[in-house]
């Protein structure tokens, strides 16, 4: 591979390392083991998400309703918690049914009306969000118990539990998506859903399944999120799924389906939790780190779009 | 009478095929002239050089007296010529009257009240019931047609070509539709009707212009002539070039279809023998994909058995029928064959990835043994099996979505139309490859709509018209004719 090559199909990751460079040449405070450690921890519930959308964006779907479902999810498991006074791993595990669940509405909802997932979704996430604060009454959910606490704030051999998870997770799903068929279907049904049929995939099935995974992911993202907020409301994770998305963007999904890798995801998520650390670091806050963030995407997506159209022209 | 419009020696070549050669013909005001000729004869072609869609290569075109090199859309819709395609150019989500009114201005605003007027007042001229205020989508798929034709006369319209229409009609709508037609060239419009019916052509047309291989055969009076006649001059084909046959005979049955109905099809047996290359004769929307989607699992059947090698099959699913040995080569290899944006060894190892999985993970070496292997029986032109499948040509294309069924080590294999758009050279290579399919045992069904190629290959020729079986005929008694006679229902 020439290095023209090797620098496209790794753009993003150059992007990442650049962006380190300069927050560190502006405040060398930036470039430390803590500060890194810091992104990682914030950013750990992001990539997981993160990556249960890309599972739903590679099928050329996509999920509006990841931030209502956290919100549910936080919401269901605290309450197992402190109103029904279950242990934390039983609530753990509603927490995660609870995301299984609403992956499979969405999928089986997108499956028997026929329409696009982002209309579904778009629909299921008001839903979502207006359960989510009848359950809670929109009240929060104080005191959660130090063992469940412990899945986003606690320390194993002096890595934190929720990178822990967070490199599980990214391990499962990279062997997933390139290891096994199944990974191939996801592939196939966001390149060419048509000819994924007549391969003799099962369309309907796969798009419960990438649902179902999303879903899965969301839940536990969710719970790393709660567990280190030590309380839930029917507003924790709301919006995540706009950061899910220009993450995955930015990471090379695409969103018509059919392409996207987990590194790139990952890097996705850690460009945007770069600029918000470094531009907080250099005295920067929050608003015009959104502007910063929407520029970078759009950058991105302008890039990407200008090497394809290039492509196409030199097959032609 | 002068020529309301004559086309003098129009040629349009594309690559590789010449769509229209040397081609000229007069239409005469006000008379309703019907074109005749196979799949592929340039009666589309013609069509867009007249509707100025596309610019011949060569030629002239004299409408109302005025010669043209070509024509442009706007120029012969500004002339006063309207054509009404097969799929209908309504905005479903607008009223009828705005429909037909559609480009019209009537002073700054919109004046529905006029409009509902004129579409209205042609209404009554046809003597048809619909409501202007009716929303286009609420509307039968025949009266649709109706406020199609409405368009095209609401405008200055002296010349309608009319493209297979009656296609999606019922028999009494295209009764009514006749009905519609006769107003017209009662008002003096010259009417090109196109139609694969032989008999719509003897009810309507006052004179016929056969086609064949986009050349001009004859131009007759329809009171002057008859069926055969017709079928003789659109066929008239030397058949060219050599065919590769498969070595091996074998008497077994192999795979066997009883009463199969559903997307269409009517009540469809048939029986292929081991090693066998059954073709699938018809004309364009006879019903034959729609049949290969029904055994293929793609459709569901409404009724019917499948038994192969003695056995019933059921198939409900494409994976049931990848699973039981059916293969399927499908029409349109890029929407439906293959996966241009992944590499070739992961497209032909695509449909029997499961079985090349092991507890679910991809056995990558098994992968690229079975990749290897199709790519070299099929002579795949790569550089590396990593290439993306959007880089190939078409026939390397073809060739990665044959391999992709081979893999799946099926027994029989159905080709729908496997030699489209592909060139001489990859052609040969896949009839030759189709002959040692046969010869290992592999029953072949082969739909084309090339009647030389469906000749030359096959064994055996089912002709299908309308969603049946019309007719089959074994390779004695191949006839272009008799092949048409079936097709055209008559």
């Amino acid at each position: 591979m020439k290095a023209i090559d090797l620098l496209k199909k790794f753009t993003i990751i150059f992007v990442l390392i650049g962006l380190v460079i300069v927050f560190s040449v502006i405040n060398p405070v930036f470039f430390s083991v803590q500060n890194f450690t810091n992104i990682f921890v914030q950013q750990s519930y992001v990539i997981i998400a993160a990556i249960g959308l890309a599972f739903v964006m590679i099928s050329g779907g996509m999920d509006l309703s990841v931030g209502y479902q956290m919100s549910m999810v936080g919401i269901m498991t605290a309450l197992a918690m402190m109103w029904w006074n279950l242990p934390m791993p039983v609530a753990v595990v509603i927490g995660l049914a609870t995301g299984v669940l609403l992956g499979i509405i969405n999928g089986v909802a997108a499956v028997s009306l026929k329409v696009h997932p982002l209309i579904v979704t778009l629909g299921t996430m008001t839903i979502f969000q207006g359960v989510s604060y009848i359950i809670s009454n929109s009240n929060p959910i104080f005191g959660l118990p130090d063992s469940f606490k412990f899945l986003g704030q606690g320390y194993v051999l002096g890595i934190p539990v929720c990178v822990l998870i967070m490199i599980v997770i990214v391990a499962l799903a990279s062997l997933i998506l390139n290891k096994t068929y199944f990974g191939r279907y996801v592939y196939a049904l966001g390149s060419n859903d048509e000819a994924a049929h007549l391969a003799g995939v099962n369309v309907k099935w796969m798009k419960v399944c990438v649902f179902i995974i999303s879903g899965f992911c969301v839940a536990i993202s969710s719970i790393i999120l709660v567990a280190r907020a030590g309380s839930a409301t029917s507003a924790t994770g709301v919006g995540t799924e706009f950061t899910c998305m220009t993450a995955a963007v930015l990471g090379g999904v695409s969103f018509k389906g059919g392409a996207g890798k987990v590194w790139g995801v990952i890097t996705g998520v850690l460009i945007l939790g770069v600029l918000s650390s470094g531009m907080q670091i250099i005295g920067l806050g929050t608003y015009p780190q959104y502007v910063a963030k929407g520029l970078v995407l759009l950058a991105a997506v302008g890039f990407d779009n200008y090497q394809k159209t290039a492509k196409v022209k030199k097959v032609d | 009478m002068e020529p309301i419009l004559s086309l003098n020696h129009i040629t349009k070549l594309y690559p590789g095929v010449v769509a229209l050669n040397d081609f000229s013909v007069d239409f005469a005001p006000g008379e309703v002239h019907a074109l005749l000729g196979e799949n592929g004869a340039g009666k589309s072609t013609l069509i867009k050089v007249i509707s100025g869609a596309i610019a011949p290569d060569k030629g002239e075109i004299q409408f109302k007296g005025k010669k043209y090199s070509k024509m442009t859309p706007a120029i012969s819709r500004g002339e006063g010529i309207e054509v009404i395609y097969q799929e209908f150019n309504l905005v479903d989500t607008l009223s009828v009257a705005e429909n037909i009114c559609m480009g019209e201005r009537y002073g700054r605003f919109v004046d529905f009240k006029k409009m509902e007027e004129k579409a209205a007042e042609i209404f009554t001229k046809f003597k048809i019931d619909i409501n202007p205020k009716e929303t286009v989508e609420s509307l039968s798929t025949a009266h649709k047609q109706i406020v199609e034709i409405s368009k095209a006369i609401s405008k200055k319209c002296d010349l309608l070509i009319m493209d297979e229409p009656s296609a999606p009609l019922t028999v009494n709508e295209v009764d009514a539709m006749f009905d519609i037609v006769r107003t017209l060239k009662a008002q003096g419009i010259t009417i090109i009707y196109i139609s694969h019916r032989m008999d719509e052509i003897f009810t309507i047309a006052d004179r016929v212009t056969v086609m064949r291989d986009g050349g001009f055969v004859k131009t007759l009076y329809v009171k002057d002539t008859d069926r055969d006649e017709l079928i003789s001059l659109m066929v008239g084909r030397e058949l060219s070039g050599t065919y590769p046959a498969p070595e091996k005979t074998y008497e077994e049955e192999l795979f066997r279809v009883e009463n199969m109905s559903g997307n269409g099809d009517k009540d469809i047996s048939f029986s292929l023998r081991k090693g066998e290359i059954l073709g699938l004769a018809g004309l364009v929307g006879a019903g034959r994909t729609e049949l290969a989607r029904l055994i293929y699992g793609a459709d569901r059947a409404e009724a019917g058995k499948m038994y192969l090698e003695g056995k019933e099959i059921a198939i409900k699913s494409t994976s049931d029928a990848i699973r039981s040995g059916i293969g399927l080569i499908p029409e349109d290899r890029k929407q439906q064959g293959c996966f241009l944006e992944q590499s070739i060894e992961w497209n032909i190892a695509f449909n029997n990835i499961r079985n090349m999985s092991k507890s679910g993970f991809v056995d990558r070496k098994k992968v690229r043994e079975t990749s290897e292997k199709y790519c070299d029986i099929l002579r795949v032109k790569t550089p590396s099996l990593n290439q993306f499948v959007k880089n190939l040509s078409g026939g390397n294309q073809q060739k990665v979505v044959i391999a992709k069924t081979l893999a799946a080590q099926s027994k029989v294999i159905i080709f729908d139309e496997p030699t489209r758009g592909i060139d001489v050279g990859a052609k040969h290579e896949i009839y030759e490859l189709m002959c040692s399919l046969a010869d290992e045992g592999i029953g072949i069904i082969m739909i084309s709509s090339d009647m030389e190629e469906l000749l030359g290959m096959s064994q055996r020729i089912l002709v299908m018209a309308e969603g049946k079986i019309n007719g089959e005929l074994e390779k004695e008694k191949f006839s272009q004719e008799t092949i048409l006679k079936y097709a055209s229902n008559c």
